[in-house]
């Protein structure tokens, strides 16, 4: 387990840079994170995305289907990539603070 | 440049023991040539520090550094004591025999690494010789096991027992993806997969030593939650709810998954990876069973709905777990039998090696989807139009299912029939490559174990792949290779992202279930929509 500092906001990230501690996942943290993946702000869309991701983490326990994700978003996996380079799982659930999606996905 | 390893420096302690130089790997066909792979990310000098990272360019275990002597000689000790373990009857019931021909029979020829997609692909760096794990092992057994003296020592060689004999054994038996291309080319049968295998079960049972993906987060999380995803069966309900609906609207035909049926004929298992990361696939199978009219179900119970189980890649214990969860499902539901989806170690693990383990009732037959789909298309029930598919298409074969399984054909026969465009990559069918995530390296990307994957072991793939469409120069013509294995896609999906392969060579993959979906006529056109993600 390594910590990351951005900033003022130091985390404890697993060695895919992802929270290890997920429930200390807050706003500054997400910021903090979009920055490893070369993001530098986060737009509304970016929020949009974060949140739905974190709600559905929060009631389930587990990431959500990227299909799901793009429907109830109403975005398209293009511009899921055009907001987060890495993809839904690598980029936008680690800004999110969900841990490293397991198994074969 | 790659340098000669000597067996005896295997056990000396050293910053970093071998190096894939850039320049050493071999140069890739068109449009890749001139194409030069990113130097490596090198490890973080507090990683460096704090774990084992000696071996080569890369890290998958990351093993604490010892802080005392008694430490060292710890893991040392305990090393030795798995090692006679493994050696004994009552607790090697799966894989003695064959570990131990393997141990005593090899005649150093190196057939083998000709055969070797790591090796070959590093530049013939030694350290990933199938034989170079292989001796160590060997010259530990000798000394250790059969407690040879120095007659022994002369004969068969020696290797020092020390910590980081041990760290970086376990680390190097990572480096292998079981795909038994060596077993198979050996003149003599030596298994230099299995050797690796063992090593790692020794690890994991004697040891507690695994990687995190294939246990904490791998078969622990399957046999408390249900799923290695992380979904609990109300959650893998709901989201099978939403492939059945996103379905439906996609196909114009109603879908409606089967749930916990009682005597149906088939109990079908996918591994639940699919579910989450490429629904089209468990959508596909459930609307090609309904077409046809088949009696069939999905399980709700524990484990049951993920056809996973890898503890076939690193331990009995949890191996025997999960199978028996497996037929435990299927002899509540009373189904005819299991039918293994578009998963490679699944179809090995609950096929093959669950043999071992299943007996009296609990052996429920236990098929290949590859066979029963074959059936289905024969049997005239779906309506197909090949025309549908007329794009090139070339075919991976997950070692699982073909080299290690001999389930070679009835694949091809499907793509023969609905894919007019089909051709095969060299060399093909039981002497194919492995993708290069073989053993659950594709879900393993932690510090920069994803770059070894795609510079050394997926290498040799994407070549294949590059080589069946060189005919196809145009990345405006949508090529297709049909990778029918959960990991293998993972892997192949990784390795195109790598690569810029989908917009530099119009590259894309999916299943086996795709094509056939997109082939039938009572589906709306464009079911494969290359355009989308």
């Amino acid at each position: 387990m390594a910590s990351f500092t951005h900033g003022n906001i130091t985390i404890e990230v697993d060695e895919d840079g992802f929270m290890a501690q997920p429930e200390k996942w807050n706003n500054e943290v997400a910021l903090a994170l979009a920055s490893t993946e070369g993001v530098t702000a986060l737009s509304e869309d970016h929020w949009k995305l974060v949140n739905y991701l974190r709600d559905y983490y929060t009631k389930f326990g587990v990431a959500p289907m990227i299909r799901k994700l793009c429907k109830e978003t109403g975005f398209p996996l293009k511009t899921v990539y055009d907001l987060f380079p890495s993809g839904p799982a690598k980029g936008a659930c680690k800004v999110a603070g969900l841990p490293k999606p397991t198994g074969c996905v | 440049m790659k340098r000669h390893l000597t067996i005896e420096e295997f056990s000396r302690p050293s910053e970093q023991l071998a190096r894939v130089d850039i320049e050493d790997l071999i140069p890739l066909p068109p449009p890749y040539d001139g194409y030069k792979e990113p130097e490596w990310t090198r490890l973080k000098d507090e990683k460096r520090a704090s774990c084992e990272c000696s071996l080569d360019d890369t890290v998958l275990l990351s093993l604490p550094k010892p802080k005392s002597l008694r430490e060292e000689r710890e893991l040392a000790d305990k090393f030795v004591a798995g090692l006679q373990k493994l050696f004994t009857k009552e607790n090697n019931w799966t894989f003695l025999q064959p570990l131990v021909l393997s141990m005593e029979h090899c005649a150093k020829c190196q057939t083998c690494s000709d055969a070797c997609h790591v090796f070959l692909e590093s530049g013939g760096n030694d350290v990933y010789r199938p034989t170079y794990r292989a001796e160590i092992l060997r010259r530990l057994y000798y000394r250790h096991v059969r407690e040879g003296g120095l007659l022994s020592g002369l004969t068969h060689g020696r290797v020092g027992m020390t910590w980081t004999t041990v760290a970086r054994l376990i680390e190097l038996a990572y480096r292998c993806n079981l795909c038994r291309r060596c077993a198979q080319t050996c003149p003599i049968g030596v298994d230099n997969a299995l050797i690796a295998r063992e090593i790692r079960k020794l690890c994991s049972q004697e040891l507690g030593i695994a990687p995190k993906e294939l246990h904490e987060k791998g078969t622990m999380l399957q046999l408390s939650v249900g799923s290695t995803t992380g979904m609990n069966s109300l959650v893998v309900k709901d989201n099978m709810d939403f492939i059945d609906e996103d379905m439906s609207e996609k196909t114009g035909v109603k879908l409606q998954s089967k749930w916990d049926v009682e005597g149906a004929d088939v109990l079908l298992i996918h591994n639940a990876g699919e579910i989450l990361a490429w629904p089209e696939n468990p959508g596909a199978f459930a609307l090609i069973l309904e077409a046809a009219g088949i009696s069939w179900t999905l399980s709700s119970e524990l484990a049951a709905y993920d056809g996973v189980n890898y503890g076939l890649f690193y331990d009995d214990a949890q191996f025997a777990r999960i199978a028996l969860l497996h037929a435990q499902a299927a002899k509540k539901l009373g189904v005819k039998k299991i039918v293994a989806g578009e998963c490679g170690h699944e179809h090995k693990a609950l096929m093959v090696i669950a043999d071992r383990v299943l007996t009296g009732d609990l052996n429920i037959p236990r098929e290949s989807s590859f066979v029963l789909l074959e059936e289905i298309v024969n049997s005239g029930k779906l309506k197909l139009d090949p025309s549908r598919n007329n794009f090139p298409v070339t075919l991976h074969d997950p070692c699982n299912v073909v080299r290690l399984m001999g389930i070679v054909e009835p694949q091809r026969r499907i793509l023969r029939k609905i894919a007019p465009q089909f051709r095969e990559m060299e060399p093909h069918g039981v002497d194919n490559y492995c993708c290069g995530g073989g053993s659950g390296f594709a879900i393993m990307s932690g510090n920069n174990f994803a770059e070894w994957r795609m510079k050394v072991s997926g290498r040799r793939k994407f070549r294949q792949i590059l080589e069946a469409f060189r005919d196809e120069p145009d990345p405006a013509q949508p090529k297709y290779v049909c990778a029918p294995c959960s990991n293998c896609k993972g892997q192949i999906r990784d390795l195109f992202a790598h690569y810029g392969a989908k917009e530099k060579v119009g590259l894309h993959y999916g299943g086996l279930v795709e094509l056939i979906v997109n082939a039938m006529t009572d589906v709306k056109p464009g079911f494969m929509d290359f355009d989308a993600g």
